[in-house]
């Protein structure tokens, strides 16, 4: 997975940190806050690592953080940056809210969709993309942005969303 | 103190109150969801909007939640004003939005709290033409059923499960317009406290499954005011029938004990009485028979036996059944007792004596507001709003802790839980008794969950002691009543019994007479016994006794609504009513008397075990009294309670302390060093283990050991024992828990059945390779 070089950086530092935190975090009881409090940077990290959390993902953080699985289902479907089902090597996330939505991020959604020939929310056959609506970026002032792999984009265009798409799929 | 207007009527109100409990209160209704007296106010669904008529009349009135909208005095407030109208009709058709127009096939129908809404406040077309959002539903086990596009997220589901019940595989999943209350897979949901999702949900997202199984519409069901007839506790219920039979159970408020919830043996407990195997039809020399002819062969048999007669009633029998088996066996001149095992009997004995003498046991409010508790045993099993009230008093802060010998789920809410084998239990009240005269906690380390439950004992100021009666002995008993004494006039003490009537039972049978009964009928001086909603032959440690012991008998004669060991073993067997089927009077833990009513009949004749016990007496040429003067002579001014009444503590003659020495098995023989617990859970009651739905629910059969102690003695987890008692042997997986005394293996009921030990007696293990 290609991430921007700082975050793929804080990352790394956070799984470094979260392994050394695993060990002590254990010694502590379940209910600690401590380990209440790990959850989401555990989650990153184990999803910087995967790409996606998986059933056996989201087991793994309950034994980290004490928490039940329901619990950190909560969590994890809670954040939209949290991802729970598979997702290709680029992530795509164009805004659909407001100011984006006045300015054409519907057609682009569709545009997209058509684009990679897989519906929202999937991993083309190649693996290499998926495509999701996101939720405003603050970017209203480069509408219709989009959210590429943690970079944020805009305003796009049909043609400039096609090339983008383009170039990602051919990217490792 | 003060009084607010609403609508032009003075309300008064309660500081901290809000505008919506006022006006909840006058009995004025304003519409809501989301708020609910038990979980308060949350503000989600917006739908109590108000009008607030500024003091300063310059001001234009504004709209306020009445849920969230403290009170102060003089404060103006309207519910009918247009603007307030408005608002609720906007939400109303908000929330109409994505939930289906499936009302007429929907379970919830008739008793919907969207439906009443919508009717009262809602718009009456649908404007909005678009797509709804639609959702997939789990599987929630087999009490439980799921409707997800239903739901209007008020959150009331999470709020009492995970807030309220401390439950934690039930969560709110995702945001926005997709919010999704469900479990992160498929699955029974574990908390026992999960039915009541079904009558908090305000639509008809969680339905009763077992219900569902066999549905009627609400308007069509019989009610009548009942009481649970599932453990000590008495919780209030309201049965509902239709075409002669039983479909469903719910909850009726009761102000001091349960007062929104009951627990899910309770509330599906119920299926024993429309179990495939219940006896309807009297039985004689292995045919069925009509009842007339029944009554002729038990008179005969009676007669023919001259004074050899012994009488067992029961502790899940009402008090009118169990006072006229007394009676009968008065005229008669033989035995009656209400226990089939003597320890048992001590032990109720003991504690009904005990608490005489302190002062009755607390209600399951006053229960809500103590601030510390120690526990023995596993309540869960026995008392399971007990343990629900005192998950109450553990959010509010109270220090809890607990002494137990097998696994109990109350151990993960506790401050201090410490196993304790079951013979050790003894030893152990006794020092926490000697600490505790002592008046100060000694710094010895090696004794630190004693000191530390010591000292949260005498940190505290509100206390409660409460033990489960059947992993009690009659020696325990009696010290806890006196750490009770000791730890001043404030502490409070509570026994959950075994039996909803245990508390009558003891009332009504002579300590010592359920031992006296077992050796009369081993030395064939009693040659018919007739028992009354009992099960002798199938109790754990005192079964296979009684099994041989029956062998002598002339005639079995049984009386019961569920097909136990003893009733398939009858020799002539009356079936009897059901619970719901007939009135009658229990006495909960507390020692309050509660009635209840019939709330169907059956195409069957089914008699009360009261009428059955007349008829037979009149057979036999005697004319017994009424129930109610019978019970009159035994408790001066008893009057029946009226069901759908509070009920009121019993008063009776005191109960001496039972001096009887302890029961021993002869297991001096047994060399070995592990000891038997009985471990436990929710659903584990003689009339529920006939209901279906729940015991789908039923824990894998293993024995539970404590890691360190099977480390000790090579044993793995998940490897073969073979564990031999008094009458027989069974091999068993291996499970490590912590839960566990060391030294001890918790199995359940059925396993202590088949190999013929109690709690505390001792177990031969063998390694199976």
């Amino acid at each position: 997975m290609s991430w921007p070089t700082s975050i793929a950086k804080g990352i790394t530092d956070m799984n470094n940190i979260l392994k050394g935190l695993q060990k002590d975090l254990l010694h502590l009881p379940r209910t600690h806050p401590k380990r209440r409090a790990t959850a989401i940077p555990a989650m990153q990290a184990l999803q910087a690592e995967l790409g996606y959390l998986d059933d056996a993902a989201i087991k793994k953080i309950t034994q980290i953080t004490g928490l039940s699985t329901a619990e950190v289902e909560e969590l994890a479907t809670f954040y939209s940056l949290i991802y729970r089902r598979p997702t290709g090597r680029h992530i795509v996330r164009i805004c659909d809210s407001v100011c984006c939505s006045m300015r054409g991020a519907d057609q682009l959604l569709t545009a997209a969709e058509e684009y990679i020939r897989t519906s929202l929310g999937t991993v083309t056959p190649d693996g290499a993309l998926t495509v999701l609506p996101g939720i405003c970026l603050g970017l209203c002032d480069k509408a219709p942005a989009a959210l590429v792999d943690g970079e944020a984009l805009g305003p796009l265009n049909d043609a400039s969303l096609k090339a983008l798409l383009q170039r990602l799929q051919k990217e490792d | 103190m003060g009084t607010i207007l609403i609508d032009g009527h003075i309300i008064p109100f309660k500081p901290g109150d809000n505008i919506l409990q006022a006006a909840l209160e006058a009995n004025l209704e304003i519409p809501h969801f989301c708020y609910h007296a038990a979980l308060g106010s949350l503000g989600a669904c917006r739908l109590c909007a108000v009008e607030i008529t500024p003091k300063d009349s310059s001001k234009a009135p504004r709209i306020a939640m009445a849920c969230l909208e403290p009170l102060e005095d003089g404060l103006e407030v309207s519910i009918s004003a247009i603007a307030a109208q408005q608002v609720r009709q906007h939400v109303i058709e908000f929330l109409m939005i994505n939930h289906p127009h499936d009302c007429p096939i929907c379970d919830e129908g008739g008793e919907c709290h969207l439906q009443d809404m919508t009717v009262a406040c809602g718009p009456p077309y649908r404007r909005y033409r678009g797509r709804k959002r639609t959702f997939s539903n789990q599987n929630l086990g087999p009490l439980i059923h799921h409707e997800m596009n239903r739901c209007i997220t008020c959150y009331r589901c999470t709020r009492f499960y995970q807030d309220y019940a401390l439950g934690n595989d039930l969560g709110a999943m995702r945001l926005r317009n997709e919010v999704y209350f469900g479990r992160f897979q498929d699955g029974p949901l574990e908390n026992p406290f999960a039915g009541n999702l079904v009558e908090i949900c305000p639509t008809g997202v969680f339905t009763d499954a077992i219900f569902r199984q066999h549905f009627a519409r609400v308007w069509d069901l019989k009610t009548a005011p009942s009481i649970c007839p599932h453990c000590s506790v008495g919780c209030n219920t309201l049965p509902g029938a239709r075409d002669g039979t039983l479909r469903r159970v719910r909850n009726r408020a009761h102000p001091e004990l349960n007062r929104w919830f009951i627990c899910d043996r309770g509330r599906y407990g119920h299926q024993y009485s429309e179990h495939s195997a219940r006896p309807l039809a009297p039985r004689a020399s292995g045919a069925d028979t009509s009842y007339h002819d029944a009554l002729t062969a038990a008179a005969s048999q009676i007669k023919s036996a001259q004074d050899c007669i012994g009488g067992l009633g029961s502790a899940r029998e009402d008090l009118e059944g169990n006072a006229m088996l007394q009676a009968l066996l008065n005229t008669l001149g033989g035995i009656y007792t209400a226990f089939s095992d003597p320890e048992l009997e001590t032990a109720t004995i003991a504690a009904v004596s005990s608490l005489q003498n302190t002062g009755n046991a607390p209600s399951l409010a006053e229960i809500e507001l103590i601030d510390a508790a120690l526990i023995i045993g596993d309540l869960t099993a026995y008392a399971p709003m007990i343990d629900l009230a005192l998950r109450q008093a553990y959010r509010k802060g109270a220090k809890l802790a607990l002494l137990h010998s097998s696994p109990t789920p109350l151990a993960q809410f506790a401050t201090t839980a410490m196993t304790v084998s079951p013979q050790e239990m003894r030893t152990t009240l006794s020092r926490l008794y000697q600490l505790i005269n002592a008046q100060s906690a000694t710094e010895d380390m090696t004794e630190t969950p004693m000191t530390d439950i010591v000292a949260s004992l005498m940190g505290a100021r509100k206390l409660l002691l409460i033990g489960a009666i059947e992993t009690l002995t009659a020696q325990e008993v009696p010290i806890l009543a006196k750490l009770a004494t000791a730890l001043g006039s404030d502490t409070r003490l509570a026994y959950a019994f075994s039996g909803a009537n245990a508390y009558g039972a003891a009332l009504l049978s002579p300590a010592g007479s359920a031992m006296v009964m077992l050796e009369a009928v081993e030395a064939g001086q009693i040659r018919i016994l007739i028992v009354a909603g009992n099960d002798p032959l199938g109790d754990s440690r005192f079964g296979p006794r009684w099994r041989a012991a029956c062998r002598n008998l002339s005639a079995l004669i049984v009386l019961d609504c569920i097909l136990t060991a003893t009733a398939k073993a009858a020799d002539i067997l009356f079936p009897v009513a059901a619970w719901t089927e007939r009135g009658g009077t229990f006495i909960n833990y507390e020692g309050r008397a509660q009635g209840f009513a019939p709330v169907f009949h059956r195409p069957e004749y089914l008699p009360s075990v009261a009428e059955v016990i007349t008829d037979l007496g009149q057979y036999l040429g005697h004319s017994l009294q009424a129930a109610p003067s019978v019970l009159g002579d035994i408790f001066s001014d008893f009057e029946i309670p009226k069901p759908g009444t509070t009920g009121s503590l019993i008063i009776a003659p005191s109960l001496p302390m039972p001096t009887t020495p302890p029961v021993h098995s002869a297991q001096e023989s047994c060399s070995s060093m592990w000891q038997a617990a009985l471990t436990s859970w929710y659903g584990d009651e003689a009339l529920a283990s006939f209901a279906p739905g729940l015991m789908v629910l039923i824990p894998e059969t293993v024995a539970m050991i404590e890691p360190t102690s099977a480390i000790d003695a090579g044993i793995k987890n998940g490897s073969q024992i073979k564990l031999r008692g008094s009458s027989g042997s069974m091999v068993l997986p291996v499970q490590l828990n912590q839960g566990v005394a060391t030294g001890t293996i918790a199995i359940a009921r059925n396993v202590l059945a088949q190999l013929g030990v109690g709690h505390g007696d001792l177990l031969e293990l063998e390694q199976v390779l």
